[in-house]
C-alpha cells in the first residue's frame, strides 16, 4: 500500500498552472476593476469630498450624508422605490404563477398565449413607456376609452398625472412587462417536477388545489424566491420607465432613488457629484441589506421546511 | 562676400521656414438643436463662411439633444477637456463659478448685441456667452375658435375678471380655452402663473421673489396673483390631460386637433407650427394672433413679460484656440446675421436685428410679434432659468405641473415654495 501525497500536489499544480489561471482571469478582472470596482470606489470618495473642476478635491466628511436627513425629496424617493420593490415582485410572481399554471394545464391556445404573454419583456423600457403613456392618456387612451365605453367614465382620469394613481400605474406597467418572463421560468420549473411525486399525489386522491398547494408550490418555491429577489433588485434600480413616462412627476409621486440621483447629478446646476454620490452610497447599502435580508429569510424558511 | 551670401541664404531659409503656407487649425463645437433644421443650417452656414474666410481653419460641429449634450459636457469639462465652443444657457452659472468658460467681454463686438442679452450673460465683471437665441412668452390666439366661442382676446390682453369670464365662456362652448402640456418640459405649465406674477409685482419684486430675496411667497400680492391664476385654472382653462401632453402635442392641440382658443408658449412657436401641416404644422389658412394674455387687477406692470435668452455659445476656458473661437462667434454677431437668424427661425435673437427689413411671407408674423412686444418691459429668463437647486425643483413640480393640473391650490403652492428656499 504505497501512498504518494507529494505526487498528488504536483499533479494538481500541473493541472492548474497559476500562470494560465492568471492569464484567463486577468482580462475579466481588469474589466471588472475598471468598470465596476473603480467607479464604486470613486463614488465612495466623491460622497465625502467636494469635487469641482479646476480645484483640488476637498474633504468635507459626512456633510452630504447629514444633509440627506432633511431632504424631503430623498425620503419620498426612498419610499416610492421601496414600495415598488415590495409590491411589484409579489404581483409579478403571483400573476406569473397563475399564468404558468394555465399553460401547465394546457389550456386551449397555450402555445399562442405563451408567446403573447412573454412578448412584453422583449421590448425596451422606452418602448413600453411610450406605449403605456398612450394607454393611460386621459382623452384618447385605451384605458379611459374602455372605462367610458362600459359606463364607468367617472373613473377615467389622467393616470400618470395624479399623485394618487401615478405610482400604482407604473407598478402595473412593470408587472405587465415582467410577468411573462417570470411565467416562462416558473413553467420551466413546473415542467421539470418529478413525475413520480405528482403521480403519488394523484394516487393519494389529492385534489387539484391540494396538489398545487402541497406539492407543486413547495417544489418550485426556490424558483419563486429567486424570481422575487431578482425582481426586487430590478425595482430598486428602476430608472428608464420613470424617466420616459413621468420623470418623477407629479409632485414626486413617482420619483425613485435612481431618478433623483440623476437629477441631482446632471440637472441641478452644479459640477459637484458629492451629494448624488452620497445618495448612491446609502442606496447601495440599503439594496445590499435588502438582498441579504431576503436571502437569509428564504434560507431560514428552507431550513424549517426541509 | 561669402559671409554675406551665407547670411543671405540663412535669412532666406529662415524666411521660408517662418512663413509656412497656412497653419491648419480645427475648432470643435458641441451644440444642442440636433432636430431643429433651421438652426443647424444657420450655424453650419456660418461655420462654412468662416472657413472660407480663414483658409486652413475647419469647424467640426457635433449636434446633440440637450440632455445628452449637458451630460457629455459635464464629463468632458470636469476632465479638463471638451470642445472649443459649446452650447449653454444663461442659467448655467456653474460654468462661470468654476472658471470653465472664457470671459468674452473684450473679445466680442458687443455693439452688435442687444443690451439686455449682454446683461443676461453678465457674471461678476465679465460677459460669458454669445446670445444667439432669445424668445418671449406669448399668448397665441386661434382667431377662428375665439370667434366661434364668441370671445375677443385683443393684443393688449384682457384684464382681471374679464379674462376669467372669457375662459368660462369658451369652456361652456365646449372648446378648450388654453392648450398646454407639461409632460416633457419643466416650464410651460407655469407660463400662466409667472406671467401674472411678473405683471402683478413688476420685474424687480418678481426677481426678488424667484431668487429668495425680500419678496416672499407669503406676500399678499403673490397670493392675489396666485388666486387669480387659480380662478382661471378652475374656470377650466386647461385640458384635463395637461400632465400627459408634451410640448409639441400642445402646439397641435392648439391649432389643429381638437383646437384651443389660446396657447401660452415661447415665441419659438413657429419652429413647430410653421412646418407644413403634414409635418404637424398649423393649417395653411390658420388665423393667428398674439395677445398680452391675462392681466391681473392692480398690476404693477401690466406690460411686463418674460424674455428668455435660450441657446447661446460659450468658449471653453481650456481651449487652445480661444481667439479663433471668439473670432468665429464675432462672425455671427452682425446685423446681417441677426436678420438671417430671424428669417430662418422666426424667433428673436440677442444679435441686433431689424425685423422691418424682412419681407415675404414671414414678414407679417414678425411684425405681429413686434407689435405684441411694443412697449413691453422684460424680466430676463423664465423662472427655471432664474432659480437654482431645490427652489427650481419645487417650482417645476408645483407651479409648472400640480397647480395648473388642479392637484394643489394656492395655499399648497405658497407653503411648498416658501419651504423650498
Amino acid at each position: 500500500m504505497a501512498s504518494h501525497p507529494a505526487n498528488t500536489g504536483q499533479d494538481r499544480d500541473h493541472a492548474n498552472p497559476p500562470g494560465v489561471i492568471a492569464a484567463f482571469l486577468f482580462p475579466a478582472l481588469l474589466v471588472y476593476a475598471a468598470l465596476t470596482a473603480l467607479p464604486v470606489l470613486r463614488t465612495f470618495y466623491n460622497s465625502t469630498h467636494l469635487v469641482v473642476p479646476n480645484r483640488p478635491s476637498e474633504w468635507i466628511g459626512f456633510t452630504h450624508y447629514a444633509k440627506l436627513w432633511t431632504d424631503a425629496i430623498f425620503w419620498k424617493a426612498i419610499w416610492n422605490t421601496l414600495t415598488w420593490a415590495a409590491v411589484a415582485p409579489v404581483l409579478e410572481v403571483a400573476v406569473a404563477t397563475l399564468l404558468a399554471l394555465c399553460l401547465y394545464a394546457k389550456v386551449p391556445f397555450s402555445r399562442f398565449l405563451r408567446v403573447a404573454w412573454f412578448t412584453p419583456v422583449l421590448m425596451s423600457y422606452v418602448v413600453v413607456g411610450i406605449l403605456w403613456m398612450w394607454i393611460y392618456n386621459y382623452e384618447w387612451g385605451a384605458l379611459n376609452t374602455m372605462l367610458r365605453a362600459v359606463g364607468l367614465g367617472s373613473l377615467a382620469q389622467p393616470w400618470l398625472g395624479h399623485p394618487d394613481t401615478a405610482l400604482a400605474s407604473l407598478i402595473a406597467v412593470t408587472t405587465w412587462m415582467w410577468t411573462g418572463f417570470n411565467m416562462v421560468v416558473i413553467l420551466a420549473a413546473m415542467s421539470s417536477l418529478p413525475s413520480e411525486v405528482l403521480e403519488a399525489a394523484e394516487l393519494d386522491n389529492c385534489g387539484w388545489l391540494a396538489k398545487l398547494w402541497y406539492v407543486i408550490l413547495p417544489l418550485i418555491r426556490p424558483t419563486l424566491l429567486n424570481l422575487i429577489v431578482l425582481s426586487f433588485i430590478g425595482k430598486m434600480k428602476i430608472f428608464d420607465l420613470v424617466w420616459v413616462t413621468t420623470q418623477g412627476n407629479p409632485l414626486w409621486a413617482t420619483e425613485t432613488v435612481s431618478t433623483y440621483v440623476y437629477k441631482r447629478a446632471f440637472q441641478w446646476s452644479t459640477f459637484d457629484l458629492g451629494y448624488p454620490s452620497a445618495i448612491a452610497v446609502i442606496w447601495f447599502f440599503i439594496v445590499l441589506a435588502g438582498v441579504l435580508g431576503l436571502t437569509a429569510l428564504f434560507r431560514q424558511q428552507d431550513k424549517l421546511e426541509y | 562676400m561669402t559671409l554675406s551670401r551665407t547670411v543671405g541664404a540663412l535669412a532666406l531659409a529662415a524666411g521660408v521656414c517662418a512663413a509656412p503656407a497656412v497653419q491648419a487649425q480645427e475648432l470643435t463645437l458641441w451644440s444642442h438643436w440636433a432636430d431643429q433644421t433651421a438652426k443647424v443650417e444657420f450655424v453650419e452656414s456660418a461655420a462654412r463662411a468662416f472657413e472660407q474666410a480663414n483658409p486652413g481653419v475647419t469647424i467640426k460641429i457635433n449636434w446633440y439633444q440637450k440632455e445628452p449634450l449637458y451630460a457629455a459636457l459635464k464629463t468632458a469639462l470636469t476632465a479638463g477637456q471638451g470642445p472649443d465652443i459649446f452650447y449653454a444657457e444663461p442659467n448655467q452659472t456653474e460654468y462661470m463659478e468654476n472658471g470653465l468658460v472664457l470671459d468674452l467681454k473684450s473679445k466680442l463686438d458687443w455693439n452688435n448685441i442687444e443690451p439686455w442679452a449682454i446683461k443676461v450673460w453678465g457674471y461678476e465683471d465679465g460677459v460669458y456667452g454669445f446670445p444667439l437665441e432669445a424668445w418671449t412668452v406669448e399668448t397665441y390666439v386661434n382667431l377662428a375658435l375665439a370667434e366661434k366661442a364668441g370671445v375677443e382676446i385683443p393684443v393688449e390682453g384682457v384684464e382681471g375678471a374679464a379674462f376669467v369670464d372669457a375662459v368660462k365662456k369658451i369652456a361652456a362652448a365646449g372648446i378648450t380655452p388654453m392648450a398646454q402640456g407639461v409632460a416633457d418640459r419643466p416650464y410651460p405649465g407655469a407660463f400662466l402663473t409667472h406671467e401674472i406674477l411678473v405683471k402683478k409685482l413688476g420685474v424687480d419684486d418678481y426677481a426678488s421673489l424667484l431668487k429668495g430675496g425680500d419678496v416672499k411667497w407669503t406676500d399678499p400680492r403673490v397670493r392675489e396673483a396666485l388666486d387669480y391664476a387659480k380662478q382661471i385654472i378652475d374656470a377650466g382653462a386647461f385640458p384635463p390631460s395637461i400632465s400627459s401632453i408634451k410640448l409639441g402635442e400642445a402646439h397641435r392641440y392648439f391649432h389643429t386637433s381638437p383646437g384651443a382658443v389660446m396657447l401660452q408658449m415661447g415665441s419659438f412657436y413657429p419652429s413647430r407650427a410653421f412646418a407644413s401641416p403634414d409635418e404637424g404644422g398649423q393649417p395653411k389658412d390658420f388665423r393667428l394672433s398674439i395677445s398680452n394674455g391675462p392681466v391681473p387687477e392692480g398690476a404693477a406692470c401690466p406690460k411686463c413679460k418674460t424674455i428668455a435668452v435660450g441657446g447661446s455659445f460659450v468658449v471653453n476656458a481650456a481651449s487652445e484656440h480661444a481667439d479663433l473661437a471668439a473670432a468665429f462667434l464675432n462672425s455671427m454677431a452682425t446685423p446681417e446675421m441677426g436678420n438671417k437668424w430671424l428669417e430662418a427661425n422666426l424667433v428673436q435673437t440677442g444679435i441686433k436685428a431689424d425685423p422691418s427689413q424682412i419681407t415675404g411671407d414671414k414678414a407679417a408674423y414678425l411684425q405681429m410679434l413686434q407689435a405684441a412686444n411694443e412697449g413691453a418691459s422684460y424680466t430676463f429668463g423664465i423662472p427655471v432659468q432664474q432659480m437654482q437647486g431645490n427652489p427650481r425643483e419645487v417650482f417645476t413640480q408645483t407651479v409648472n405641473q400640480a397647480f395648473p393640473s388642479g392637484i394643489i391650490g394656492v395655499d399648497e403652492v405658497i407653503d411648498m415654495m416658501n419651504g423650498a428656499y
